[in-house]
């Protein structure tokens, strides 16, 4: 008879083993694809987890993870909190390409550690995917979370935003040692709190931002607790402001770390003033938008919680490099074209509440796929107030539709209002980008995900940008 | 613009206004207005009386669970008799999904809870624990077996009485229950299904077939849409074959399905 002891030591090493071929697997496989010149975001973390299902809780033992995860901003946010670490000066890895399931996740963890499973850098900047967190929360045991906010995103993957919500809730429930960083102004959001044991930290914006906003309906109108509808002293947009519930009293609660004033917000950049720690501190966000401002307060409240310095946090909003496909600016010929993603009303239409404060004439290009990373469901294009493009057709001179329901799209925009001599469907990408390339004003693009690979690995070939998982 | 006129009552745009379905308000209001027929949207939600005289056409759209249940109350209170008479009185209604459901006499959970719905269709929902969830075509009688083409995401099944028919037979997809081969509900005047999308804007044949029983209806047997000015429909044809083609495609590649 083999004593207890002796049996744990084996299946120990048994462990071991196991870990070190899957991620010589993993390793393997991630430099194959490479190799083959393609972008390696899934098949290699899948391998590992098929080998070694825990693998990612096996390496993550010694990291320490924060973790951002919610329907929209997750990766800005995350590329602000990475120049918050780097001017912090600490070493981290992240997942950079918008690798934010379970076993793009596992991947990274791979990539960052030796061939016996030894992280090489021992913090972890991860966004994950609002379902996939439960999983990566529970194996990563976080030290921070941040939920950026719950909007009705592709409803065949995701479900209702209620079952958003639940997802995250489990997350955080499996993450039982992590600070929380939860948006006060999203009512779900911050409803979160009533359900978890966790430490948590409030953020949110204290005066509306827009002077004029899209027409759009609410994700959230009833109060969670009671389904009651909720009244607002402001809403920044869509159902992000100060609510509170007549009815049971449920309200936004008040934030740790704010936006206390919003000086400017135009198309190129916002001026505001954050308190935090009982301090005010003036800041600039380097990209335009009102849903930037929530990116930016976002990163703040969690330097904040890790106890950064919120100075070099709110330098950070100022320095950082545009997210992959979040108005990524690129020369196109003689184009100067932005990239946006598109992928849920909600984001899309903070986009048009940028795109109608341009005053120079443009070209807009809607790229609409219905892959299963986009959502196979397209209806969501006619919750998007596109109506609003229709006041500005003086500066809009065409509108290119592309992508596998450029159809769709394209009728849409005839049903916002916009002149059907203006809409141009061009289904091939090649001669969608010698359209573009040939005009001397600025361009929009805002794909959805996959139509965005697709047309960065066409646009990196032809004018040599690099490839996005470098 | 003519004198015609059809009022529309949106019933709860503001709870029910899930998967883009606003646009079938978007498209029944540009498509009567391109003709010159005026076209008045009032939106009524939870509060709102409910006056059927006013209105012509009904929309219903779906929405999520958790917000359904806030207005079933609020119908059986302040609508359900209006919407009754509506119905008997033939007036158009379109219902989306939720909307149809709720139309129906129950919906019955899964682990068996049953929630009594309007009763103003002969049919019945059941839960079920899959989802049907896709592109979708099917036959709609009423158009002479024309096809409309639209988006399922439903884990209700529904099943038809006999005082209803169904719209038409599934050629691609789930439909009603994923069962006996129907789509949809058709009742005197009232069309339920489950096509989101939206179903209207890329199936105009049933969009200008709905105005014209409306406006039938309204101003006598004699008025046809064949005598206003003729659309151009090029945009909405190119999303309804790129759909027809596609499902016939993924039909053809895969007879089991």
């Amino acid at each position: 008879m083999r004593s207890l002891a002796e049996i744990s030591k084996q299946r120990k090493q048994r462990m071991k083993v196991r870990a070190f071929i899957a991620i010589t697997a993993c390793k393997f496989t991630h430099w194959l694809l490479r190799v083959m010149g393609r972008g390696a975001t899934q098949l290699p973390g899948r391998v590992a987890n098929k080998i070694y299902p825990d693998l990612l809780g096996y390496l993550a033992r010694d990291v320490r993870t924060i973790i951002v995860t919610g329907t929209n901003g997750k990766t800005t946010t995350s590329r602000i909190l990475e120049e918050t670490l780097r001017e912090a000066g600490i070493s981290f890895f992240e997942n950079k390409s918008g690798a934010n399931l379970l076993n793009g996740i596992t991947a990274i963890f791979i990539e960052n550690c030796t061939a016996t499973g030894k992280p090489k850098k021992n913090t972890a900047l991860i966004e994950s995917d609002e379902a996939a967190f439960k999983k990566v929360g529970k194996y990563t045991d976080p030290e921070l979370v941040l939920v950026t906010n719950v909007f009705r995103d592709q409803l065949d993957r995701y479900g209702e935003v209620t079952h958003t919500l639940n997802n995250i809730k489990t997350g955080i429930q499996n993450s039982p040692h992590a600070v929380v960083c939860l948006n006060a102004d999203c009512s779900l959001t911050a409803s979160l709190k009533d359900d978890i044991d966790n430490k948590v930290i409030f953020y949110g914006v204290n005066e509306p931002i827009y002077k004029h906003r899209v027409r759009e309906e609410s994700d959230a109108p009833y109060c969670i607790h009671c389904k009651h509808e909720y009244e607002y002293e402001y809403i920044t947009y869509g159902h992000l402001g100060k609510y509170y519930c007549p009815n049971c009293g449920y309200s936004r609660p008040d934030p740790d770390v704010a936006v206390s004033r919003v000086f400017i917000s135009d198309a190129d950049h916002s001026e505001i003033e954050i308190e935090a720690a009982g301090e005010r501190f003036k800041a600039l966000i380097n990209l335009p938008g009102g849903y930037n401002i929530y990116n930016g307060i976002s990163a703040v409240a969690v330097a904040y919680a890790l106890g950064l310095d919120v100075k070099t946090a709110v330098g950070a909003l100022s320095n950082f490099e545009c997210g992959f496909g979040r108005m990524e600016k690129f020369m196109l010929g003689q184009a100067a074209a932005r990239m946006i993603l598109i992928k849920n009303p909600a984001g899309c239409n903070q986009v048009l509440n940028f795109l109608s404060n341009i005053s120079e004439e443009s070209i807009f290009v809607v790229c609409l796929n219905d892959n299963y990373a986009d959502g196979r469901d397209i209806s969501w294009i006619w919750d998007v107030d596109f109506e609003v493009l229709a006041g500005l057709q003086d500066r809009l001179s065409l509108i290119y539709l592309s992508g596998i329901r450029a159809d769709e799209i394209a009728m849409r925009f005839k049903y916002a209002g916009i002149d059907p001599s203006k809409i141009k469907v061009q289904k091939d990408y090649g001669k969608l980008v010698d359209a573009i390339s040939g005009q001397d004003r600025a361009v929009y693009i805002m794909p959805t995900y996959t139509a965005m690979m697709d047309l960065r690995a066409l646009i990196s070939k032809r004018f040599g940008y690099k490839n996005f998982w470098e | 613009m003519s004198d015609y006129c059809l009022n529309v009552c949106h019933l709860y745009p503001d709870v029910l206004n899930l998967y883009g379905d606003t646009g079938n308000i978007i498209c029944l209001k540009n498509r009567m207005e391109w003709r010159g027929i005026h076209c008045d949207v009032s939106n009524l939600s939870v509060g709102d009386e409910l006056h059927a005289g006013d209105h012509d056409f009904f929309f219903i759209g779906g929405g999520q669970d958790f917000e359904q249940e806030v207005l079933l109350k609020d119908a059986d209170e302040n609508k359900k008799d209006d919407i009754l008479a509506a119905i008997d009185d033939e007036k158009v209604f379109l219902a989306i999904c939720g909307g149809y459901q709720i139309l129906g006499k129950y919906y019955k959970t899964w682990d068996g809870k049953q929630y009594d719905f309007l009763g103003a269709l002969d049919l019945y929902t059941v839960g079920s624990e899959t989802r049907m969830i896709g592109n979708y075509m099917y036959t709609c009688d009423a158009l002479d077996g024309d096809t409309i083409v639209g988006f399922e995401n439903h884990s209700g099944k529904t099943y038809l009485g006999e005082k209803c028919v169904p719209i038409g037979k599934v050629l691609s997809g789930s439909g009603n229950n994923g069962e006996d081969g129907t789509e949809g509900c058709h009742y005197k005047n009232v069309f339920g299904c489950y096509t989101h999308g939206p179903c209207l804007p890329k199936n105009p044949a049933f969009c200008d077939m709905l105005i014209e029983t409306a406006l039938r209806r309204k101003y006598g047997d004699s008025i046809s849409l064949a005598d206003f000015p003729e659309l151009d429909d090029t945009f909405e044809k190119n999303a309804h074959e790129y759909m027809t083609a596609r499902l016939s495609k993924a039909n053809a590649d895969d007879p089991s399905r």
